[in-house]
C-alpha cells in the first residue's frame, strides 16, 4: 500500500464518494442479514425452544415452558425417589472420548505438519491434496474401512491370527495385558467394541482437520528465529521447547479445541465401535429426535447441553490464554 | 497559464494531522518533486491530487477550475505508484490499453496507440509478455507507459524509482526527465531522494512532518536553504550551536566572522557544506585548529573527518581540486569563508518559507 | 534426522491410506459380503452402482443434485458478504460473516437437528431443496473463507491505479477485483461440493428418510451389513475429491489457499 508509507493508520478511502456505484448496496445487506437469520441463528433458537417442550403420547410434543428436561438430563426421570445420572454419564463420555481422540490426532499431526511446511511447495501442494482428499471422506466410509480392518473375522485379528502373532502374545503372556484391557477374547485380540477402536476412528475423523488447521501458523514461522537460537548454542530440542511450541502455543490451543467440539458430535464411529454402556450424549440425542425413544423435547435439551458444555470448554480455554498471555 | 494548485488543503486522519494547511501552485509544464522524510505527509499530498484520498479542507484547482470534489477517475490524472501497481492478470499492452479500453476507445485503436506507447518507453515487442516475466526496470516503463496513455492532464509519480536497484535508478531519473520535457506535461514526483529530486526537478518542495519547509529550485534549495531542517536534509553539513556577537558569531571560544544579521546574543545555529570548509594556507578570518581522526577516500570525492576546536567536522575534497594530501593523526587548521556559512536562529519554531 | 522425519511422515501415509485402500479393495469383490483381500475379484459391482441398481443411481443422482446446488448457493451467498467485509470492514458484515460460520464451528448433530425443527415448521422436512439449502448454510464457512483470502490478496493499489485510468468502480470490480478472485471462488465451490458429498448427519436430519443421497444410503444399508457396492461408492467419491482437489491445486495456489506464508516459496 502507497499510503502506507506516509500514514500507517490510514485506511484506504475514496475522494468523491457521492456517486453511489451500486444502489443494491443498501438492499444486499438487508438481504443477507435476514437469510443469515433465518438459516443459521434460527435452527439454534428452535432447538432451545424446544427443550422447554413436552412429550405427549406417542411421537408427538408441545410447546411449554418446563424445566422438567433439564431436571431430567441431571437427575433422571424418577427425581427425587431415585437418581440416575445416566445422562451425565453420557456426557461424560462425550468429552472422554473427544478429548483423547483430540489430543491425539493434535500431538500426532504437529510433527508432521512441521515436516510438511519445511517441503518444496510443490510437494507440499501434492500432499495437501491427500489430506484434503482424506478430509472429506465421509465418516461412513471411514468407519467402514476401519470396522473392516478392526473387524472379528477379518482384518488385523484375522492378520494376528493367521501370522501366528495371537500365538506368540499367549507365549509371552501379554494376551493377559490386552485382555485386562479389553482388547481381546480367550480366542484371539479383538478391537470391536472397544474405547481404543472408538478413539482410533475419532482421531482418525480429525486427524486432517489437525493438518490443516495448524499449517498457515507451521508455515508463517520464521525459521531464522530457530536459527538464531541455534547459534546461541540451543540444541534441537532446546529450540523446539523454547523457540517453536512457545510461538504456536495459540494455534495449538486453538486446534485442540475446534477438533473437540467438533468430536463431542461424532456419532457413526461411536455406534459402531464405542461398547453400548459407553454411548455418548450424540448418540443418545440421535434416538430421541429420530431414532427410537422420538422425545423431541429432551432430545433437544440434549442438545443444548452439549452446546453449553462446549461452549464452557471454548471459553474457559480462551480464559486460560488470556492468564497465560498476562502471566508473562 | 495556469496549472494545478492547492489552496489551504490539509489532511487529518481522526487526531493526526497528516498535511497542514498548505498553498502550492504546479507550474504548467513544469516538474516539481515532493521531497521529504518517509511519514512527512508527501504521499497523502500526492493521493489527494490523484483523487484518492479527500482533503479535510481546502479546494484543488486546475487551470482555475475546483476539481476538490472530482473523483479520481473523473480527474484521470496518470499516476504511477510505488509497486507500479501493474495488473498482473493482463498482458503488457493490455496494461497500457486499460485506460483507452474502459474509456470506450476501440480494441484495435488502443492496441495501436499501446504499441506506440510501448515503443516510447523502448518496450516495442513486449506487449503480449505478462508482467510476471519483466523485470523491475521494465516494469516501471510499462506504468509510466500505462500513465501516459490516457494523455492526463497532470502526471504523478509516487516513490518511482524506491523499487529499482541503484544503477538503474540514475538511469530512469535522467530518461524520465528527458521524456517529461519532450512531452511537456505537468508532473509531480514524490521522493525520499534528493538526488532524484534535484536531477528530475525544476521546483523542489522539501516537507516534514505535513508542513512545507521550503520551495526553491534545485539549485537555490541546495545553496540557500530556508532552515536548518532543509541544510541537514539536503546534502551535508557540518552544524554547529553558537552565540551571536558583533560582526560574527562565536561558537565556544572560538570566534567566527559571518555576514548574516542577528541581534547580538540571540542563540544560533551555524551551518557550512563540507566543500565549501578548505584546509589551505590562504591567510583570513576564521581559521580552526583541527586534526584528522579518519580519512573517507571514495574516488571521486575524498573526505576528511576532523575534530576542531569547534568540534567535529568534515571537509570535503573533490578529485582535480588542489588540496592537501593527509592521513589519519595529522594537524591542520580549517577555514570557514565568511560567505560559506549559514546562520539559522536556534530551537526557533520552523518557518514556513515561500 | 531427516530420515527420521521422512519415516514419520511415511508411516502417517500409510495410516491414512489404511482404511481406504481397504474399502476400495473390497469393492472388487464378486460375493455378496465384503471380505479383504477381495475374494474373487470383478468390476461387476461398479456396473451396480453406476447403472443398475436403482437404490444406488438415484442416490448417487440425489448426492450430485445436493452437492452442486449447495456448492453454486453458498458460493453466492458467500460472495457479497465476503465483499462487503473487504470493501467495508463493517461491524455488520464481520456480524454476519460469524454467525455465517457458526454453523460449521459447532457439533455438526446440534445444527443437524436444528435444522430438522427448522424445516418441519416451515414444510421443507424431507424436501430436497431443504436438504439444499441445509448443506449450502452449513458449509458457507468454506467459501466464506477462500473468497476473503481471494479479497484480501488484490493489491489496493491495483484498485488506485485503476481509478487514476478513469474506472469507475464497478468497472474497477469487472476489471481488477472479479478476474484475480476467480480461482479463489471456484475453489469455494469445490470444497463445497466436495464435502457436500460426503455429508452425513445434517442431510440425515433434514432428509427425513423421504430420499437418499449416497451417504444416507450407505448408513440405511450398514443395517444388513456391508456390501461391495457400498465400497465402490466409497471409491467414486475418493476419486472425486482427488480429481477436485488436484485441480485446485494445479490452477489455484493450493498451499497458500490453507493459509501459508506468500513470501515463501
Amino acid at each position: 500500500m502507497t499510503v502506507a508509507d506516509d500514514i500507517p493508520l490510514a485506511k484506504p478511502a475514496r475522494a468523491g464518494k457521492a456517486t453511489q456505484p451500486f444502489p443494491i448496496r443498501r438492499v444486499v445487506p438487508g438481504v443477507l442479514t435476514t437469510l443469515i437469520v433465518v438459516f443459521c441463528v434460527a435452527p439454534f433458537l428452535l432447538v432451545l425452544a424446544i427443550s422447554f417442550g413436552r412429550k405427549v403420547d406417542g411421537a408427538a410434543w408441545v410447546w411449554d415452558l418446563t424445566f422438567e428436561n433439564y431436571q431430567r438430563f441431571f437427575v433422571g426421570v424418577l427425581w427425587p425417589d431415585e437418581i440416575t445420572l445416566l445422562y451425565l454419564q453420557q456426557l461424560y463420555y462425550s468429552f472422554y472420548f473427544a478429548v483423547i481422540a483430540s489430543l491425539l490426532a493434535v500431538l500426532t499431526a504437529l510433527p508432521f505438519t512441521l515436516l510438511l511446511t519445511r517441503l518444496k511447495r510443490s510437494t507440499q501442494a501434492m500432499w495437501l491434496v491427500f489430506i484434503l482428499s482424506s478430509l472429506a471422506m465421509s465418516e461412513v466410509f471411514i468407519v467402514m474401512g476401519w470396522d473392516i480392518l478392526l473387524s472379528n473375522n477379518s482384518g488385523l485379528p484375522k492378520l494376528f491370527r493367521e501370522t501366528g502373532l495371537t500365538a506368540w502374545l499367549k507365549d509371552v503372556g501379554w494376551f493377559q495385558t490386552l485382555r485386562d484391557w479389553g482388547l481381546a477374547n480367550p480366542r484371539n485380540v479383538k478391537f470391536k467394541t472397544s474405547d481404543f477402536a472408538t478413539v482410533l476412528t475419532m482421531s482418525y475423523l480429525v486427524w486432517p482437520y489437525a493438518v490443516i488447521l495448524l499449517y498457515p501458523a507451521l508455515s508463517r514461522l520464521d525459521p531464522s528465529l530457530a536459527e538464531a537460537a541455534r547459534t546461541m548454542g540451543a540444541g534441537r530440542w532446546t529450540v523446539t521447547r523454547t523457540v517453536t511450541l512457545p510461538s504456536i502455543r495459540l494455534p495449538l490451543l486453538g486446534t485442540t479445541l475446534l477438533l473437540f467440539v467438533f468430536l463431542l458430535g461424532t456419532y457413526v464411529a461411536v455406534t459402531v465401535f464405542a461398547a453400548p454402556e459407553k454411548h455418548t450424549t450424540a448418540v443418545a440425542i440421535y434416538s430421541n429426535v429420530r431414532g427410537a425413544n422420538l422425545n423431541a423435547p429432551f432430545g433437544a435439551t440434549q442438545a443444548i447441553m452439549l452446546l453449553i458444555a462446549a461452549s464452557t470448554c471454548l471459553s474457559l480455554g480462551h480464559l486460560l490464554n488470556r492468564k497465560a498471555e498476562g502471566a508473562r | 497559464m495556469l496549472g494545478l494548485s492547492l489552496k489551504g488543503v490539509s489532511k487529518s486522519f481522526g487526531h493526526i494531522t497528516a498535511v497542514e494547511p498548505t498553498d502550492l501552485s504546479f507550474p504548467k509544464g513544469e516538474l516539481t518533486a515532493l521531497l521529504g522524510p518517509s511519514g512527512c505527509g508527501k504521499t497523502t499530498l500526492l493521493r489527494m491530487i490523484a483523487g484518492l484520498e479527500a482533503p479535510t479542507r481546502g479546494t484543488i484547482l486546475l487551470g482555475g477550475e475546483d476539481i476538490t470534489t472530482h473523483p479520481a477517475h473523473k480527474r484521470k490524472f496518470g499516476m504511477v505508484f510505488q509497486s507500479f501497481a501493474l495488473f498482473p492478470h493482463y498482458s503488457v499492452r493490455e496494461n497500457v490499453a486499460y485506460s483507452l479500453v474502459i474509456g470506450g476507445m476501440g480494441k484495435a485503436a488502443a492496441c495501436k496507440k499501446a504499441n506506440a506507447l510501448l515503443e516510447t518507453v523502448q518496450l516495442g515487442g513486449f506487449g503480449d509478455r505478462r508482467i510476471g516475466e519483466l523485470s523491475g526496470g521494465q516494469r516501471q516503463r510499462v506504468a509510466i507507459a500505462r500513465a501516459l496513455a490516457q494523455e492526463p492532464e497532470v502526471f504523478l509519480l509516487d516513490e518511482p524509482m524506491s523499487a529499482l536497484d541503484a544503477k538503474l535508478r540514475e538511469e530512469m531519473q535522467v530518461e524520465l526527465r528527458l521524456l517529461q520535457q519532450r512531452l511537456g506535461i505537468t508532473t509531480i514526483v514524490v521522493t525520499h531522494d534528493q538526488r532524484e529530486a534535484m536531477t528530475m526537478a525544476d521546483q523542489i518542495v522539501v516537507m516534514s512532518n505535513g508542513r512545507i519547509e521550503q520551495i526553491a529550485p534545485p539549485q537555490e534549495i541546495y545553496h540557500q536553504p530556508a532552515n536548518t531542517f532543509v541544510a541537514d536534509f539536503i546534502g551535508k553539513a557540518n552544524f554547529f550551536d553558537g552565540i551571536v556577537v558583533e560582526g560574527g558569531v562565536t561558537v565556544g571560544d572560538t570566534h567566527l566572522t559571518t555576514q548574516a544579521n542577528f541581534q547580538s546574543g540571540s542563540p544560533v545555529q551555524i551551518a557550512i557544506r563540507p566543500e565549501r570548509a578548505a584546509m589551505d594556507d590562504e591567510g583570513g578570518a576564521n581559521r580552526v585548529a583541527a586534526k584528522v581522526m579518519f580519512v573517507r577516500d571514495l574516488g571521486p570525492l575524498r573526505e576528511y573527518h576532523l575534530q576542531s576546536d569547534i568540534g567535529p567536522m568534515i571537509v570535503e575534497y573533490a578529485v582535480g581540486e588542489t588540496g592537501p594530501t593527509l592521513s589519519t593523526g595529522d594537524a591542520t587548521t580549517v577555514r570557514l569563508p565568511p560567505e560559506a556559512i549559514q546562520v539559522f536562529p536556534r530551537a526557533a519554531p520552523k518557518s514556513q518559507a515561500a | 534426522m531427516r530420515v527420521f522425519g521422512m519415516l514419520y511422515m511415511g508411516l502417517v501415509a500409510l495410516v491414512l491410506a489404511l482404511p481406504i485402500v481397504v474399502v476400495c479393495g473390497a469393492a472388487l469383490n464378486s460375493g455378496r459380503s465384503m471380505f479383504f483381500p477381495p475374494v474373487d475379484p470383478t468390476f461387476e459391482r461398479f456396473g451396480e452402482f453406476f447403472v443398475s441398481e436403482p437404490v444406488w443411481t438415484v442416490a448417487l443422482w440425489n448426492s450430485v443434485i445436493v452437492a452442486t446446488s449447495a456448492a453454486s448457493l453458498a458460493v453466492l451467498m458467500a460472495w457479497p458478504i465476503a465483499y462487503m467485509l473487504w470493501s467495508t470492514g463493517s461491524n455488520i458484515s464481520k456480524t454476519l460473516a460469524g454467525l455465517g460460520s457458526l454453523p460449521f464451528a459447532v457439533p455438526p448433530i446440534v445444527f443437524g437437528v436444528g435444522l430438522g425443527f427448522f424445516w418441519a415448521f416451515t414444510g421443507g422436512l424431507g424436501e430436497i431443496w431443504a436438504g439444499i439449502i441445509s448443506h449450502a448454510i452449513l458449509l458457507l464457512a468454506l467459501p466464506l473463507v477462500t473468497i476473503s483470502i481471494g479479497l484480501q490478496s488484490i493489491d489496493r493499489s491495483l484498485l488506485d491505479a485503476a481509478a487514476t485510468m478513469g474506472a469507475t468502480d464497478q468497472v474497477a470490480f469487472r476489471t481488477v477485483v472479479l478476474p484475480q478472485t476467480v480461482p479463489y471462488t471456484i475453489s469455494g465451490f469445490f470444497f463445497v461440493l466436495v464435502l457436500s458429498f460426503n455429508e452425513f448427519i445434517v442431510i440425515f436430519f433434514v432428509s427425513a428418510s423421504s430420499y437418499a443421497t449416497v451417504t444416507l444410503q450407505i448408513f440405511n444399508s450398514l443395517r444388513n451389513g456391508y456390501t461391495p457396492t457400498m465400497a465402490v461408492a466409497a471409491i467414486t467419491f475418493l476419486a472425486v475429491s482427488i480429481l477436485v482437489f488436484s485441480a485446485v491445486a494445479r490452477w489455484g495456489d493450493l498451499p497458500r489457499l490453507m493459509g501459508a506464508d506468500q513470501t515463501r516459496k
